[in-house]
């Protein structure tokens, strides 16, 4: 006879509880589990069993367990405590159920970078406590569920194959089912922060449409507005419209001004004007400017983030200028001199920059090939100006050829790709 | 802002909101009457004349209530079916419905593909030929990943179920006696008969259409404000449903049934039309065997794939690439060939295979239908939409229904 110190959820759900006497206790249904805010960062931060619901006289109930194990008499197992004691029910608050919610449920696997399903739940018992160790979501611990799993080893061993297990340690996933997640929140910052945006964005894509909103809600602001850029558009329009509008606000105001117009052509009037009222007015202008471009034309493209200067001004000045402000990278792709009337003049590169000498005035540095467009000129116009002369971003120009924003390729790629529309 | 000021019209914008809704419902509809339903319909129409067109309407009143159960789930839970019994019937249940599922699919797409052979023998054209050839068109459309186009250039020629209407009136029905017949059918209720009942009903409320339904309707990633966009769109397809299969029976019934003419396969049928109603209404009977078939042999292998990978946590989607998606990839490629090859067997049992696949259906359809109810009155799923009482007795009624006449059919095809 062994007491076992690691063991399965699945082997615990379903099974009678026997105290030391041989008596059955009732049946274990679920478990609860909590996790504990760690004062010392080296500390694990693994779910702690808690609590039970116990199948008593036909229903069920909540209780504590004392001194569990699970011990094995040769090939057969059996759940065995020392005494039960059932409590009332608001007794595990901010705790959670493993089956319920858990247990066959969707999770994300943060180094995976996607959704998996949770077959099993491997846990571990020490003088400490028992604790969840694991999800297993490989073919396994499905194999394990419907009872079958050594029937398949056996099957397997002689030709030397065996079944695929994968196990992902409790500090790489993350739960998206909104209750769980919020309960973990109030203790620790989403792991999903830690995720790139497009891959988060793929993950938040896979999701049921319930979940996306509550996990977007989660994340760090910034984070949040790249996670939206990089959303197909049915997500965008899902999430903002879902959001609190003070919080859409705040996400719309993070995000590029051409990629906020962009989303908000997709949304109702009504919400667009909303959301334009409640941004912070800077913002908020940039973003009406450029919806007033119909579909199709460079303007619904252009970012109107750039960085001017005057050609009496000098490199360093412009250096200066860029340690301050500390700009987006787009921003970087192209700086443009611009006269007094704001008319282009000539466009500075990232590498004139670089190798110019920090005193030289920008009229001596500035190309003045100038190779514009027109904000009203339609989309195809674009693509070719970019590959003939080899440019990260094109000046757009209005009819008074006054400078109104740039094109960036990224945007041109995204454009070509046809990523946004797809649906 | 052009389009903005168009749709300042509340009725325009109406008609554009229903308009970018459609299609779950009516796509759904359309499948529905797939090659295995063309050949239910045209050997009860043959074999019964008009005495069966009333179980149209306990199929239609079923069908309305399932897709609207299904399309109300997708839309509040935004889960597909698969992913809901998962997570609340646990692994078992669940692997007994995805294994009966996916016998009775690779079983369905065999019925398909023995669509596409007959249809297309019908225009001289060998099955040595046309179904490997299907087959590989129908693969590489997914592998590929056109198959959204595919899908909505299929929708477009469903359109051409209705060619049925033409082929029914070719063949002179009598009106007057089918409205007497729908009133008061005139017959037995022996073990061939139930099994025939059984048939229609089974084949116009297959079990796996109500995992694509729900998957469809959050696909579109619908909102319960548009709900009535969705029930419209339910109800046109399945109005579309009934009334293909409806001319579907009148076409058989009123030509071969009085000539007593027995068939087999729809392929009899569009060939027993030629002497009797015209070459022309065998034809349009060959092309829309056809269509039907090549949308629904995309459609359910494709679907069946994504289903099981669905519940037992698998990547699935055709916007991910084989490496990413193995098991769904390679699920797919097997129910295809598997299908197809059996279909190129020489004497292959096709009628067996399509009785044996509509038997796993009819046992597969009540505990579907039973996880779908107790899901649907789930409050923390479903919360204030759960069923209202009517519709959960239709629900009841119908699984109850189901199972007698299943257990009538079981019994009776041992004895």
């Amino acid at each position: 006879m062994t007491s076992l110190t690691t063991f399965y959820l699945s082997r615990l759900l379903g099974c009678n509880i026997f105290d030391t006497r041989d008596n059955i206790l009732g049946r274990i249904r679920d478990v609860y589990v909590r996790i504990h805010t760690s004062l010392d960062d080296n500390q694990s931060s693994n779910p702690q069993v808690i609590g039970f619901v116990v199948h008593v006289n036909g229903k069920n109930k909540d209780a504590v367990l004392d001194s569990l194990q699970i011990v094995k008499f040769g090939i057969h197992y059996k759940v065995q405590c020392q005494s039960m004691t059932l409590v009332s029910h608001g007794m595990f608050s901010g705790a959670f159920l493993l089956k319920e919610s858990i247990l066959d449920q969707q999770i994300v696997d943060i180094n995976g970078r996607k959704l998996v399903r949770v077959n099993d739940i491997r846990m571990v018992a020490i003088s400490a406590g028992t604790f969840v160790v694991a999800v297993d979501v490989g073919t396994e611990g499905l194999l394990r569920r419907l009872g079958v799993n050594m029937f398949f080893k056996r099957l397997l061993q002689p030709f030397g194959g065996n079944i695929p297990s994968k196990f992902i340690l409790w500090d790489d996933v993350e739960t998206i089912d909104p209750n769980t997640f919020n309960i973990q929140l109030s203790q620790t910052r989403s792991k999903l922060n830690t995720i790139h945006p497009s891959d988060l964005a793929d993950i938040i894509e896979d999701m049921s449409k319930n979940y996306q909103a509550p996990i977007f809600s989660s994340l760090d602001e910034e984070h949040a507005a790249d996670v939206l850029e990089e959303l197909r558009v049915k997500e965008q329009v899902h999430i903002i419209e879902s959001l609190p509008l003070g919080k859409a606000a705040d996400v719309l105001e993070k995000m590029p001004a051409n990629e906020a117009a962009d989303l908000m052509d997709h949304l109702e009037d009504d919400k667009t004007e909303q959301l334009l009222l409640e941004m912070e007015p800077e913002a908020s202008e940039e973003v009406r400017d450029l919806l007033e471009y119909p579909d199709g034309t460079i303007g619904s493209l252009m970012t109107s983030e750039i960085l001017t200067f005057t050609a009496e001004q000098t490199i360093a000045d412009v250096m200066e200028h860029i340690r301050v402000e500390k700009p987006e990278m787009e921003s970087l792709y192209s700086l443009f001199v611009v006269d007094a009337n704001n008319v282009l003049k000539g466009i500075i590169t990232m590498r004139d920059l670089l190798v110019t000498d920090p005193q030289m005035h920008l009229e001596k540095v500035m190309n003045t090939n100038l190779n514009s467009v027109n904000d009203y000129d339609r989309l195809d116009a674009i693509s070719g100006i970019v590959s003939k002369y080899n440019l990260l971003a094109v000046p757009v120009t209005n009819d008074h050829d006054e400078l109104e924003g740039m094109v960036v390729i990224d945007d041109i790629f995204d454009e070509l790709l046809g990523k946004k529309r797809a649906s | 802002m052009t389009i903005k000021k168009v749709t300042n019209s509340k009725f325009i914008k109406s008609i554009g909101l229903f308009l970018a809704i459609l299609g779950p419902g009516i796509i759904t509809g359309s499948v529905d009457n797939d090659a295995g339903g063309i050949t239910t319909y045209s050997v009860a129409g043959a074999m019964y004349g008009y005495n069966l067109i009333w179980t149209l309407i306990p199929s239609f009143l079923v069908l309305l209530v399932v897709q609207e159960m299904n399309a109300r789930m997708g839309i509040v839970s935004g889960k597909g079916l698969a992913t809901l019994i998962r997570e609340n019937a646990g692994v078992k249940i669940t692997f007994f419905i995805f294994l009966g599922l996916l016998l009775a699919d690779i079983g369905n797409t065999t019925t398909e593909f023995a669509g596409v052979a007959g249809s297309l023998e019908v225009f001289g054209v060998s099955k040595y030929i046309s179904v490997p050839l299907v087959g590989f068109i129908v693969w590489i459309l997914v592998v590929k990943g056109t198959y959204t186009v595919a899908e909505r250039i299929f929708l477009i020629f469903s359109v051409s179920l209705l060619t049925y209407v033409v082929s029914a009136v070719l063949g002179h029905p009598q009106w007057a006696e089918i409205g007497h017949a729908i009133v008061k059918p005139d017959i037995k209720a022996d073990g061939a008969t139930i099994t025939m009942v059984l048939g229609l009903v089974g084949t116009t409320i297959a079990p796996w259409m109500q995992f694509y339904m729900q998957s469809s309707v959050i696909e579109k990633k619908l909102k319960i404000s548009q709900y009535n966009y969705v029930l419209a769109d339910i109800i046109i397809g399945c109005i579309g449903t009934v009334v293909v299969a409806f001319f579907i029976i009148v076409a058989c019934a009123s030509t071969l049934h009085g000539n007593h003419i027995v068939i087999n396969e729809a392929k009899d049928a569009a060939l027993a039309l030629k002497p009797l109603a015209g070459a022309f209404a065998s034809q349009l009977f060959a092309f829309g065997l056809f269509i039907a078939s090549i949308f629904s042999a995309t459609i359910l292998p494709l679907a069946t794939a994504f289903y099981v990978c669905e519940a037992f946590g698998f990547d699935a989607g055709i916007s991910k690439k084989w490496g990413e998606a193995q098991e769904f990839y390679t699920l797919y490629t097997a129910i295809i060939i598997i299908s197809v090859a059996i279909i190129l067997l020489p004497n292959a049992p096709l009628i067996s295979i399509s009785i044996w696949s509509q038997v796993i259906n009819a046992i597969l359809l009540p505990v579907v239908l039973i996880c779908m109810i107790l899901l649907v009155n789930n409050k923390k799923i479903m919360g204030k939409h759960v069923n209202k009482p009517i519709i959960n007795i239709i629900g009841w009624a119908t699984v109850v229904i189901l199972v007698g006449l299943s257990l009538m059919l079981l019994v009776s095809s041992f004895i």
